[in-house]
């Protein structure tokens, strides 16, 4: 409940603060009185009662103001009123004297919040509260733990719930070793998605090879019927074998895929089972969530004046805690919220034929795919009309628009931050105060919250949350105005203060490593050529990297969104997050970092300045590209087209030597790695053959090692890039000479 | 055989094109447009819509190779589906909608002039493609 700065403005934290210290010295005051009452007998069990239930309320009332410190105080209190009344009781003739004296101190704390030897009261207190339970114990000795006096819910409301759960056999568990679990599992969806993109590829890959060879079929037998021409027959040789060939691989490539999709299907599964069950071991009833808005009422009541019932409906509804704890400010938000603006003084209740006390329900429900959480009141409603006068008059609608808005976009428009700023303290900008804190706590755990209002009858503040959602711990940094993420897992080092980069600097020294860097702030912006960045150091499948971006945010927890179909085919992002302010963020995938950092990185990304000024000057004509991989011939095509060259295309080197003998081809890109024919092998073909043995050919392959190099360079290669394939390093090689 | 069509009508640029209502779910204005680095420009970037991540694409690129304008906050959007894709399509105004015959992949609307009718599961096939090739796949 330390969230209360998010809840008030100072102000409003000062006024209720104010009054929470008139309440504690009241409720501090009945204590003394029934201690002194007894002389220095026990109290009786009554009088116990009593006071360890105004002792429950202070620790209530002292979370919603935020003063976790008197939380955690009056909690101590209570458990050591709760021992008095067990037996065998640790009560003492000095007890009462002792109890007189703690509450005393309490209230010099109370009294003195704001000085700085506030804390060390607050020692004085714990030590003089232990030792009551425990007479005989020393200053330094622990007290005792978790002694709950109270059953913890004390709902007005789920009283008449029946009777409490019988407790059951319970295995208690640290929660940090259920979150690094959670952790790992979130990060096996990740592994998962990777998978599942190299499968989609193959996939498309083995579709291709069907259909290429399907063409390459049909071809042949047009070119059997029509078999009269001479110079056909060894071409017709060679197309009957590739056909084959393909017909072979094609079926081969299939049938692995399929296998691979079962098996990944199967996987899914697992992962699915894993997640669930690892989260609902964090699932939790509604019932803490409400325990936590009865106690936050009944401060609000005591400390307003303002009588106000909670109903509840749906405590069972369960809920991952995760999402739980980061509910309750949102919830202590619209109770504030309506009990402050919504509902009507009990004078103006009962000329309305209202009963006096007004009611705020809270309802929790499992709605498919959601959770939905409702926070109604049967105070006055919003007034759209009045409110729809305030979005015109404040410029931020103009007049036709707030004509046309139905209620629902007039009453959504509330919940911007912006509406309900001081200076307009009426009781319309009232009700959207503190909404924007519960809008962006929502829109961060991927919900939504919708308001209903029928004048005269009440307001509804309606949550709904994704049932399932998966929180990871990311590290959040900005590039180009942009805010990025990466899995905090990965995240080993951080260099705030920044590290140098320039024309050259391409690696840093991390303890005794020398790693690569990779200018994020170039793949992922512009980059204005700072010369110190900030700069995050990752590993990954035990590759380590240093990644320099504009600003580094921290770390936070995110939830994780699928990127989905469209967008999966960019394997440089593992997903989206969305911030609380209702904005995507990209989740950077560090597999592929690591891979552009490792050789065959583009150099204007790694460390290099990226200087588009010396673009080279380009020969065209008809070009041939040779790859295996779809995704890099439509990317060569491109990049090639808008250079200005006629693009031909081949999958494999077979294919390629076909082509090569039918037209001739002003330069010649090829991959090495193919099925059928190698580049190596094709281009070594190419060269003793007259038609080609002169046309210039670049290698484009992910094996760029020196034996390559020199076997490339033997053959007569023009040049051998690395891939990736970029633009810049494409048309570099193509104006080597 | 001309059929009937229940379209909507807007326009991108100075071109207005038909859409048949069954592919679209919503007319949205959009929120804060995220760009995607690395992306083809056919993708103006991806967006929030009820908490799932909403990619924009740019009909212009699809259609023709020709870039619209960017995509920002407070555009209009339609919001389609098609072949298990979820897009928005940014547009520069919405007209109306209307009861139009198709004929060849084209509509003609009351002044009788006609407009383009866009084949959804075309233009996301074609974003597809495009994104794929964009992907630089190592390896």
């Amino acid at each position: 409940m330390s969230g209360a700065e998010l809840d008030f403005d100072a102000e409003e934290l000062a006024m209720l603060r104010q009054l929470f210290r008139t309440e504690a010295h009241d409720a501090l005051e009945t204590v003394t009185a029934r201690v002194l009452a007894g002389g220095s007998a026990k109290p009786s069990a009554e009088a116990l009662t009593e006071m360890m239930q105004v002792t429950h309320t202070l620790k209530g009332a002292a979370g919603t103001v935020g003063l976790p410190a008197m939380v955690e105080v009056s909690h101590r209190l209570e458990s050591a009123l709760a021992a008095v009344g067990r037996e065998p009781s640790p009560w003492m003739a000095a007890t009462a004297d002792l109890l007189v004296e703690v509450i005393d101190a309490i209230r010099g704390y109370l009294d003195h919040l704001a000085e700085p030897d506030a804390d060390a009261r607050l020692a004085a207190i714990r030590t003089q509260v232990d030792q009551i339970v425990r007479p005989n114990l020393r200053a330094e000795s622990q007290p005792p733990a978790f002694v709950d006096p109270l059953p913890e819910p004390v709902l007005d409301a789920l009283a008449d719930g029946g009777p409490p759960p019988e407790p059951k056999p319970w295995l208690r568990v640290e929660p940090a070793r259920i979150d690094d679990l959670m952790s790992s599992a979130g990060e096996l969806l990740f592994d998962r998605t990777r998978i599942e993109r190299r499968v989609q590829l193959l996939r498309t890959l083995a579709r291709d090879l069907a259909r290429t060879r399907q063409s390459l079929h049909d071809a042949l037998a047009e070119d059997t019927e029509e078999a009269e021409r001479p110079e056909r027959p060894m071409m017709r040789g060679a197309l009957a074998d590739a056909d084959a060939a393909l017909a072979g691989q094609a079926a081969l490539l299939s049938q692995t895929t399929a296998g691979l999709l079962e098996e990944l299907e199967a996987l899914r599964r697992t992962i699915g089972e894993l997640q669930r069950g690892l989260t609902r071991i964090r699932m939790e009833s509604a019932r803490s969530l409400m325990t936590h808005a009865a106690r936050t009422l009944r401060g609000l009541r005591r400390a307003t004046g303002v009588t106000v019932e909670l109903r509840t409906a749906g405590e069972d509804t369960e809920f991952d805690k995760a999402v739980a704890e980061h509910l309750a400010d949102p919830i202590t938000q619209l109770l504030r919220n309506a009990v402050a603006h919504g509902v009507e003084p009990p004078d103006v209740r009962a000329a309305l034929g209202k009963p006096p006390a007004a009611t705020i329900t809270m309802r929790a429900r499992q709605d498919g795919n959601s959770l939905v959480l409702e926070v109604s009141d049967d105070g006055r409603g919003i007034d759209t009309g009045a409110l729809r006068t305030r979005l015109v008059a404040t410029g931020r609608w103009n007049a036709p628009r707030a004509q046309l808005a139905n209620d629902d976009d007039v009453l959504a428009a509330l919940l911007d931050t912006g509406l309900s700023s001081r200076g307009e303290a009426d009781e319309l900008a009232g009700r959207g105060v503190g909404l924007g804190v519960v809008q962006q706590a929502i829109a961060k755990l991927g919900g939504e919250v919708k308001v209903s209002s029928i004048a005269g009858k009440g307001t509804t503040f309606t949550l709904r949350l994704p049932l399932s959602t998966t929180l990871a711990q990311a590290m959040l940094f900005k590039v180009d105005g942009q805010v990025y993420a990466i899995p905090n897992v990965h995240v080993v080092h951080l260099a705030q203060a920044g590290i140098q980069v320039g024309a050259q600097a391409t690696t840093w020294i991390v303890g005794h490593d020398t790693l690569p860097v990779l200018r994020l702030e170039l793949l992922l912006g512009h980059g204005a050529a700072t010369e110190r960045r900030p700069a995050i150091v990752l590993s990954f499948a035990g590759k380590s990297l240093v990644c320099t971006v504009d600003k580094i945010i921290g770390a936070r927890e995110i939830i994780i969104k699928p990127l989905g179909p469209l967008l999966a085919p960019l394997t440089l992002y593992a997903g989206a997050t969305i911030s609380g302010s209702g904005k995507v963020q990209l989740i950077l995938d560090p597999a592929q970092l690591v891979r552009r950092a490792y050789p065959g990185a583009p150099a204007a990304v790694l460390g290099a300045p990226d200087d588009r000024s010396s673009s080279p000057t380009m020969l065209t004509g008809r070009v041939l590209v040779v790859d295996d991989s779809r995704a890099i011939r439509e990317a060569m095509t491109s990049m090639l087209g808008s250079e200005g060259w006629i693009v031909d295309v081949a999958e494999d080197g077979a294919r390629a030597l076909q082509m090569t003998r039918q037209l001739r081809y002003d330069l010649l890109i090829t991959d090495l790695e193919m099925p059928a024919l190698d580049g190596f092998e094709l281009i070594a073909r190419l060269r003793n053959d007259d038609r080609s043995k002169d046309t210039p050919i670049v290698i484009i392959t992910s094996r760029a090692s020196p034996e390559h190099r020199r076997r490339a360079r033997d053959l007569g290669v023009r040049a051998l890039v690395a891939k990736p394939i970029t633009r810049r390093k494409l048309l570099e090689a193509l104006a080597a000479r | 055989m001309a059929e009937l069509r229940n379209v909507i009508i807007f326009t991108i640029g100075a071109v207005r094109y038909a859409l048949e209502l069954r592919w679209v779910r919503d007319v949205v204005s959009l929120g804060f447009v995220t760009s995607v680095p690395t992306a083809p420009a056919a993708l103006g970037g991806v967006c929030n819509l009820h908490g799932a991540i909403l990619p924009v694409l740019d009909v212009g690129v699809l259609l023709d190779g020709v870039a619209g304008l960017p995509a920002r906050q407070g555009d209009g959007a339609l919001v389609i589906e098609a072949e298990g894709m979820v897009c928005a399509l940014r547009v520069d105004q919405v007209d109306h909608v209307a009861s139009l015959h198709e004929t060849a992949g084209e509509v003609i609307d009351a002044t009788g002039r006609p407009l383009r009718l866009l084949d959804p599961g075309r233009l996301l096939h074609r974003a597809l493609e495009l994104v794929t090739a964009e992907a630089e796949r190592p390896g």
